[in-house]
């Protein structure tokens, strides 16, 4: 007596006879054992069957419905800060932990540190600023990862994730910024020493690109524990090019340019 | 109900990239696709939304490659499908991410018959249905494919029983009606 399983399957869809002609006849009867199969195997049956089952109810209106429609291919509404929902927060904390030894940290711009900090290293508090590094990587539809180069391209269905380092824990605000365009506050997130994802309370920190098109910039804004972290100090750390010393806050920068249709997968 | 003429039109526009063809087939398949995922009574409403949003955008990137239009909706409720059942593991931890499963390659579906055939499927599953044995298993399958109102969810609370339960019930019935469809199949009777 033969039983549906994988390799039997294999064989129906190969239309071996000796296979078609046996489970012809077995199928023709309930057997508890292939039906358990079958309810737990994905093939190309699940569709039709699913297809059919779907469509014993009355049709339920088209219009009851309409008002859920979510426009997938139109720019996203204002709620900038907003992809991924928090729903996937999870999952993608684990995608980014899996990746994280594909990301290589990548120095900022405008990191204000270049080199060695002894007396951050040194561990004491208060005496000037905190080292901040970025790296980014987007997340594509399939939620795929890939880690970002400075200046990369980037499609409008991806999301960027952003990873810090830091030498100090306090807190950060995360800007966004267009070509002839002010600097967009996206939220303001703790910052921990370390290397950490960007995360708020919801969780992990992800930048839609729909509303995007052209270069676009990432920018943390990280002020130490004993720095009150001001949007007006952040602007005007973001709008000057005085010395590291004597604006406020370190900023840390990321380009990308955001094109429309797909790019192709770095290495 | 095979896919109709205008329904075809409206995914070949789609394939050639018309957005408003997009909206339209979200518009008319979407109450398909939610009833298929709320047939996973372990779901919350949060999940059920990123379903369904999944499901979309991995058609619609995906149509370029279907090649029958009459084949969108059967390959749609498989990727449905496909991931309801991966968010339900990947939150029980019982498989790694990469191991999450695959979309089905558009070309390995089968596009649904004619409306005929259909119609006369759907009154064999009515028949099966009749045939089950008087008891909750029967009472759950009325409830969800032939009244359509309720979600696993809800049926569980109106029988007072499990959520896992009730989706344990529909995919078990699911089974029999694969194991039939199947046979009808492998007997030439469904191609």
């Amino acid at each position: 007596m033969r039983h549906l399983d994988a390799a039997v399957m294999r064989d129906l869809a190969n239309r071996d006879p000796v296979a078609v002609a046996w489970f012809r006849e077995h199928l023709a009867s309930p057997c508890e054992l292939c039906e358990a199969f079958l309810a737990n195997h994905t093939d190309p049956l699940d569709g039709r069957v699913d297809a059919v089952l779907l469509q014993l109810a009355p049709a339920k209106t088209v219009e009851a419905d309409a008002s859920k429609v979510v426009p997938l291919r139109r720019p996203a509404p204002p709620r900038r800060f907003a992809a991924p929902p928090g729903r996937y927060w999870g999952w993608m904390a684990g995608a980014l932990a899996a990746s994280v030894l594909l990301v290589v940290l990548v120095p900022l711009v405008k990191g204000p540190v270049q080199g060695p900090a002894p007396f951050q290293e040194e561990g004491l508090k208060g005496t000037g600023r905190l080292s901040l590094e970025l790296a980014v990587v987007a997340r594509g539809l399939d939620g795929g990862l890939r880690r970002l180069d400075a200046g990369a391209d980037v499609t409008k269905q991806e999301v960027l994730l952003v990873r810090y380092h830091a030498t100090e824990s306090g807190t950060a605000l995360l800007y966004q910024q267009r070509p002839g365009q002010p600097p967009e506050l996206l939220g303001h997130f703790p910052l921990q020493a370390g290397t950490h994802d960007l995360e708020g309370p919801e969780g992990l920190a992800g930048v839609s690109l729909e509303a995007d098109e052209g270069p676009l910039s990432l920018m943390l804004v990280a002020f130490t524990s004993w720095e009150p972290p001001s949007e007006a100090d952040a602007l005007t750390a973001l709008g000057t090019d005085a010395a590291e010393d004597s604006r406020p806050g370190t900023v840390a920068r990321f380009d990308v340019r955001v094109q429309s249709g797909q790019t192709s997968r770095q290495p | 109900m095979g896919e109709t003429d205008a329904f075809a039109d409206e995914v070949r526009r789609a394939t050639q990239g018309e957005e408003s063809a997009f909206g339209e087939l979200y518009r008319r398949t979407r109450p398909l696709v939610a009833r298929l995922v709320a047939g996973f009574g372990t779901l919350d409403a949060d999940e059920v939304e990123d379903v369904l949003q999944e499901s979309y955008v991995r058609a619609f990137r995906g149509l370029p490659r279907l090649k029958e239009a009459g084949a969108f909706t059967p390959w749609l409720l498989t990727i449905a499908r496909n991931r309801a059942r991966t968010k339900l593991e990947r939150r029980t931890a019982l498989r790694r991410m990469e191991e999450a499963l695959a979309d089905p390659e558009p070309e390995t579906v089968p596009a649904l018959p004619p409306a005929l055939q259909v119609e006369r499927d759907i009154a064999v599953v009515r028949q099966l249905i009749s045939e089950l044995p008087e008891g909750e298993e029967k009472k759950t399958v009325q409830l969800f494919y032939l009244e359509g109102q309720l979600s696993a969810r809800e049926i569980a609370e109106q029988l007072g029983v499990g959520k896992s339960t009730i989706t344990m019930r529909l995919e078990r019935f699911r089974g029999r009606i694969k194991r039939e469809l199947l046979q009808r199949v492998l007997a030439g009777r469904w191609d």
